[in-house]
């Protein structure tokens, strides 16, 4: 099998990663910043596509690398963007840098993404908890880009306090939009605040989406899942027609380094998002 | 696959040829229990009649502890570089079941995306097999590796008074052909080669009976007690993935040199047992216990790779049992199993 490989010198391998330049940096609440990242190469970036749920492997030359959720709108070919909390040492790095600086992309990865093909025709509620808004934006801007293409539209969003509310620009848009539903939740309110409180699972019994005619897409901490998964299977939504983002340690991104098992798959080359139904199967999963 | 007889008289003639003519990596005592490979410049350093070798030779060679993957140069532009080390080398007299733990990893390392650094080394590596003795904690018998039908290019097996001589490549020949004589094997020789190959299999005491395993593992996963008892004893010092010719986790680590300009990418292996391996930025460990990592390891050896690929990630060589500090025995614990979902 091996031996009879044809010689060839190869000039890249998929370790190598292609340069790319931090074209902005906005921060959007006290611990998140989005990065919008163009490929010097400007034939590879007009060729990075990407669908909603993958993920690239950033390096900070000389200092590591780490994987990402891309959080922009898959039609857009210009640029890409990741939404980055500071909270490990390459985030952390990532955060201290500024515009125009360089830095090492791999990717995009993970044949698991929100099946955004199967979801057409059908309702689509998306409930998301902190930073997991962030792998859920990509499809969220591709199903508004499509929005005749799906039926009703629920986007349900928890977060800690008021000022750690992600995307804000965003949501705003999403709530003068007639034909989304948009409801968000902080745990933490100040004084301010005059929307829900509590974790945003409480949302959930308010859906009166029929489940058989509705795909779930859920992202956030590990924690959140088995209890976004209780209410649903409650509402009696399929484990098939329930898409949960995983996230795991992640070293190579081509599922070499193994990091990532969970049962016999791996996050990154068969994931990272899965089926409930999968995910029942794989056990620990969540 | 062609058969053919090696006389032995003609043998050292061959390795000596072999060793003078190729960067030749062979077995060589270390002390009074165990064999290295190592680079041997002169056949008095080889000894074939090994039974013990810690790391597994042609993992060493193909998937090194640290290996470097990319370099670069932060400059006002940052050229980034692939690494890639192929110098054509012989691995002599690697026994069957390492050989069957290097196709594994064969097939790992070009299964959905294609190694360069693996499989470029792989490539150049001409691999010749001899059978070696089994340690008493080997199980390669029950997992059906202790026979190498593929992934050398020469298998040689000693007779009485010749080598059986199994060609699996146009290379292996041209070596053959090259430094010394082969004839044909006849029915005689393979009559021979068979009484030998019996009383060969007859040496292996460890049995596994791991059958049923596939279906029973998923049975016993959720019995935290029974996994508990299994890794009472783990220092989850990840010895048995050091070990192992079939474990390939590994680290990407980026490092910078003193001048701060040129830079690389190393890899170095990684251990499913210790604690930090599930461990993500924001302090969430996907894997903190134990019994868990070992339960992983224990899937991922025995079931992942029969879905993925219809064969065990293990080749029962028993290293990890011979090298672990809190005797815990996968052999043992295959059985285990069986007897637990049994009674």
């Amino acid at each position: 099998m091996v031996l009879g490989v044809q010689e060839e010198e190869s000039k890249s391998t998929i370790y190598v990663p292609d340069i790319a330049k931090i074209r902005r940096i906005k921060q959007i609440s006290p611990t998140e910043k989005v990065f919008r990242i163009i490929l010097d190469d400007e034939e590879k970036q007009n060729n990075f596509k990407f669908k909603p749920g993958q993920f690239v492997e950033l390096t900070i030359f000389g200092l590591g690398e780490a994987p990402f959720s891309i959080a922009s709108n898959p039609n857009n070919h210009e640029f890409f963007e990741l939404c980055i909390r500071n909270v490990g040492s390459v985030s952390g790095a990532l955060h201290r840098m500024e515009e125009d600086a360089k830095v090492g992309i791999r990717g995009p990865f993970g044949n698991g993404y929100f099946p955004y093909d199967k979801m057409k025709n059908h309702n689509v509620l998306l409930v998301a908890g902190g930073l997991g808004l962030a792998p859920l934006m990509s499809l969220i801007k591709y199903i508004l880009h499509y929005r005749e293409d799906y039926k009703e539209i629920m986007i349900v969003y928890g977060a800690v306090n008021p000022e750690s509310i992600l995307f804000k620009d965003d949501i705003q848009y999403w709530s003068n939009r007639k034909d989304i539903l948009t409801c968000i939740s902080v745990d933490n309110p100040d004084d301010k605040w005059t929307g829900e409180i509590g974790v945003c699972t409480k949302l959930i019994p308010r859906v009166n989406f029929p489940p058989e005619d509705t795909y779930a897409v859920v992202c956030g901490p590990p924690v959140m899942y088995k209890y976004v998964v209780y209410e649903l299977e409650k509402k009696k939504f399929k484990p098939e027609n329930i898409y949960l983002s995983l996230e795991r340690r992640m070293e190579c991104g081509v599922g070499k380094c193994n990091h990532c098992h969970i049962g016999n798959k791996l996050a990154c080359v068969d994931g990272p998002v899965f089926s409930l139904w999968e995910i029942n199967n794989l056990k620990e999963a969540i | 696959m062609l058969y053919k007889v090696l006389a032995k008289g003609a043998y050292r003639d061959f390795v000596k040829a072999l060793i003078s003519e190729y960067e030749f990596i062979g077995p060589k005592k270390k002390d009074r229990s165990v064999h290295d490979f190592v680079l041997i410049k002169d056949i008095s350093e080889l000894d074939t009649n090994y039974i013990r070798t810690t790391i597994p030779a042609a993992k060493k060679i193909l998937f090194p502890p640290n290996e470097r993957l990319v370099t670069y140069e932060i400059g006002k532009k940052i050229e980034v570089k692939p690494v890639i080390e192929s110098g054509e080398k012989i691995l002599f007299g690697i026994n069957a079941w390492d050989i069957n733990g290097m196709n594994f990893l064969d097939r790992f390392f070009t299964t959905d995306f294609i190694d360069e650094n693996y499989i470029s080394k792989r490539k150049k590596l001409i691999v010749i097999g001899m059978d070696s003795e089994p340690t008493e904690t080997n199980f390669s018998l029950s997992i059906g590796a202790e026979y190498a039908k593929d992934g050398f290019d020469i298998y040689l097996t000693e007779l009485k008074d010749k080598y059986f001589v199994r060609i699996a490549t146009a290379r292996g020949n041209e070596i053959l052909e090259k430094y010394t004589k082969v004839n044909d094997a006849i029915a005689e020789d393979f009559k021979e080669y068979n009484k030998y190959m019996d009383n060969y299999r007859m040496k292996f005491k460890m049995n596994v009976d791991i059958k049923s395993f596939y279906d029973d593992f998923e049975l016993i996963y959720g019995n935290q007690e029974f996994w508990k008892r299994v890794a009472k004893n783990c220092y989850s010092c990840g010895s048995c993935n050091l070990v192992c010719p079939t474990c390939f986790c590994f680290n990407v680590r980026d490092d910078i040199e003193l001048n701060l300009k040129d830079g690389n990418k190393t890899r170095e292996w990684d251990s499913c047992m210790i604690p930090e391996y599930g461990l993500v930025a924001g302090g969430h460990n996907f894997r903190p216990d134990k019994e868990n990592r070992l339960k992983q390891r224990y899937r991922c050896r025995l079931k992942t790779f029969l879905d993925k690929f219809g064969k065990y990630a293990c080749v029962g060589c028993g290293r990890c049992i011979e090298v672990c500090l809190a005797k815990i025995n996968i052999a043992e614990d295959i059985n285990s199993v069986k007897k637990e979902v049994s009674v």
